[in-house]
């Protein structure tokens, strides 16, 4: 039996950055929230405080925040002709579950993309002419502008507590910051974090070669600081345990501090844990959604919970998959190329170079979240020229440590056995004398690349798993290629005793080492319901009262990590929503 | 042999608060100030013992045995230092968390300056009553 709830105003489908975002703006605009989450309360007194959150084991081998895949999973394959089989441990990329969903566990790197990203097939087909989009890149301009996120990005920075150092003021190229930065309206509230060594000799390198490395932005407070709504975050201690890690210091810009407790103050705001949403309810004449239907996992009772506004903030990959349960949009296929709903899954494309330089110690145990000095000379830097290397996008590349714990962080030079005596001495060796940098890259949109539903497997509601096809393609490889080059040759300008070289990495992408989690796509915006699933304000083109927030609605991945712009878009949405929408609900666009 | 160890570091803790102590009553409060540099503070704790923060609650300090809250969950290293919290344990506790009473929970890093901790543990005394 259904039991049908009293009809609110919004209902709000998972608990992470983007749904506690707007449970905070709507609710504090006066309308009655609900919001549901499908993972467990936690708060960082009771989950986060030391000495319990410093278990490598517990929360970075068996990962004790992320979504339970016993529960719900994907299938995945690598292109059509294949059989694709379910994902039964994570590897890959690890969506949060709980209360502040993945951002609990994120590093903080927060980016600026630019309208490098926003008007991509424009500046690739202005450039260097429509011929050097590949027939199978199905890229898109998004619909928006860096000029109209401005604004929303600075909002997002100060709410999460962002560190860094500006590169362009206005214009006005600042030392230290990165010069190919898009122009910002003022410098960051918090200055950026304290340096390590291995940022400190990733810098020089980049130096002697000419480029131009920066501090990373990330939210991580480098100093005690009180954001705009009055929450106070801690100076970070460099205490090593950021990523798959709850802050135990409150010093990462997480929603479960920021936004949400805030949210929880208001008699407007009811928040429902253990409630996993399995379906959006349609209206019978298709214009409006009604309401959402979910699943008390503590009773296995059903809810329908009505509501005059809907929005998706789950993981950008379960946002896709109710959208494709709940029959909205045409699902994409990628023979005919119609259908919307699945398109443009994207991921990113990292390559790695391990250092060895014996006798130095790094002391990889003291490190931030951000702790990386990063080099954007071929990512955002216009001058690159793509054309000789025949790709599109670019990557950023980066010197440093995050989360480098003795679990996981074992390196040894390249022919050193794999187990006895010598492997051990050269694994403790490592531990202190080896550094890395590494490669993120961007993914381009391909044909092949989606999303549907997958017929054999289900999950424990009974419903058809998502599947994920995804492969890299020529573009990745070539600029994987690139990158491999460029660091490889930095490594050995940094003259290392002994140096594990980045290949240039032809093989398929498995689902199984843990890469990123910065999955995009699926459910993209645009400008157009020909080409894409909601308009600019996120809002769906088929009904008006659904608003779908999250990394879904990317055309592509950049380089750049994807939470600044979801920070950004989810306050201009929330901006819509309470300026426009409720005075005048319809199409914003 | 962990008790030894504990046993140890109570000794110790003892004998890093009595070398600290002197030094601490030379300088004199400002509470404006201090409740300025409080702010390294107010990300985990709170002046209402009742709120559910990463730190335990501050109200009452004064006088109260450390690691005495019944809903907090303490260092066993705090709850068994036999500290009484004034403004000499506190401004020893403040300037070095770690040396002070080492194994303990709070993950902050020291306020260095003399004058910067008489200010805080003034502000402490005024908001915590």
């Amino acid at each position: 039996m259904v039991t049908r709830l009293p009809e609110v105003d919004v209902v709000i489908v998972g608990m992470g950055w983007a749904g506690g975002i707007l449970a905070k703006e709507l609710a504090e605009a006066g309308l009655r929230v609900v919001g549901l989450e499908r993972g467990a309360m936690r708060k960082p007194g009771v989950d986060y405080g030391v000495p319990a959150v410093r278990d490598e084991l517990r929360y970075r081998s068996r990962l004790d925040l992320m979504q339970d895949v016993a529960r719900d999973t994907l299938t995945i394959r690598n292109n059509p002709n294949q059989e694709a089989l379910p994902m039964r441990r994570l590897g890959s990329f690890l969506p949060g579950e709980g209360v502040g969903g993945t951002a609990i566990h994120w590093s903080g790197h927060t980016w600026r993309w630019t309208d490098m990203e926003f008007k991509i097939r424009s500046y690739y087909e202005e450039r260097y002419g429509r011929n050097f989009i590949p027939d199978d890149m199905t890229i898109q301009d998004w619909g928006i502008s860096y000029d109209e996120l401005e604004p929303y990005y600075e909002h997002f920075e100060r709410i999460a507590a962002v560190s860094g150092k500006a590169g362009n003021i206005r214009g006005e190229i600042q030392e230290g910051g990165n010069p190919f930065e898009a122009p910002r309206q003022n410098e960051y509230s918090l200055p950026a974090l304290s340096p390590i060594l291995a940022n400190i000799k990733f810098t020089e390198a980049a130096q002697n070669l000419g480029y131009h490395p920066f501090p990373r932005p990330s939210a991580n407070a480098s100093i005690a600081y009180t954001n705009p709504d009055g929450v106070n975050y801690s100076a970070c201690q460099y205490c090593g345990y950021c990523q798959r890690f709850g802050c135990e210091a409150n010093a990462k810009g997480s929603p479960h501090v920021a936004v949400i407790p805030l949210a929880m103050k208001n008699p407007n705001f009811e928040l429902r844990v253990q409630a996993w949403a399995s379906k959006v309810i349609k209206d019978s004449d298709g214009t409006r959604v009604t309401g959402v239907a979910y699943t008390d996992l503590m009773t296995g009772e059903e809810y329908e919970q009505p509501a005059g506004i809907v929005i998706l903030a789950a993981y950008a990959i379960n946002n896709v998959h109710l959208m494709l349960l709940s029959e909205i949009g045409q699902p994409y296929d990628p023979v005919t190329q119609t259908g919307i709903i699945g398109k443009n899954y994207s991921y990113q494309a990292n390559r790695a170079t391990v250092m060895f330089f014996e006798g130095r110690k790094f002391n990889p145990f003291i490190n931030a979240g951000g702790s990386y000095a990063t080099i954007d000379d071929f990512n955002t830097n216009l001058d690159f020229d793509r054309e000789p290397h025949d790709f599109i996008g670019g990557y950023t590349v980066a010197g440093g440590f995050n989360t480098y714990l003795p679990i996981g962080w074992r390196p040894v030079p390249n022919g050193t056995p794999r187990w006895g005596t010598a492997w051990k001495e050269a694994a403790a060796s490592g531990f202190q004398s080896a550094m890395r940098i590494n490669a993120t890259g961007s993914v381009m949109a391909n044909r092949y690349n989606y999303y549907d539903l997958d017929s054999t497997y289900k999950n424990a509601l009974g419903q058809p798993l998502m599947r994920m096809t995804f492969d890299y393609h020529d573009n990745e490889h070539k600029m994987l290629a690139h990158s491999a080059r460029i660091m490889n040759d930095m490594a050995a300008s940094m003259n290392p005793t002994a140096v594990n070289p980045a290949g240039d990495g032809t093989t398929p992408w498995s689902v199984v080492p843990y890469q990123s989690t910065h999955n995009t796509g699926g459910a993209i915006m645009g400008t157009s319901p020909a080409t894409s699933a909601v308009n600019k304000y996120l809002q769906n083109w088929d009904y008006h009262n659904l608003f779908v927030v999250g990394a879904n609605v990317y055309p592509h991945n950049s380089a750049y990590n994807p939470t600044g712009p979801l920070g950004a878009l989810t306050y201009w949405t929330a901006d819509a929503i309470k300026n426009r929408y409720i005075n005048n609900p319809g199409s914003l666009v | 042999m962990r008790n030894t160890k504990y046993i140890l570091d109570i000794a110790l803790v003892g004998l890093a608060l009595s070398v600290l102590v002197p030094c601490s009553a030379l300088a004199q409060g400002d509470t404006s100030r201090g409740k300025q540099l409080y702010v390294e503070c107010a990300a985990c704790h709170t002046f209402n013992n009742d709120d559910d923060e990463l730190g335990p609650g501050l109200q009452g300090l004064f006088g109260r045995q450390a690691g005495a809250l019944e809903d907090y969950y303490y260092s066993t290293v705090l709850s068994n230092s036999g500290i009484v919290w004034n403004a000499d344990t506190l401004n020893a506790f403040i300037a070095d968390p770690q040396a002070a009473i080492p194994l303990n929970r709070m993950p902050y890093s020291g306020l260095p300056d003399a004058q910067d901790r008489a200010d805080l543990v003034e502000y402490l005394r005024d908001a915590s009553e």
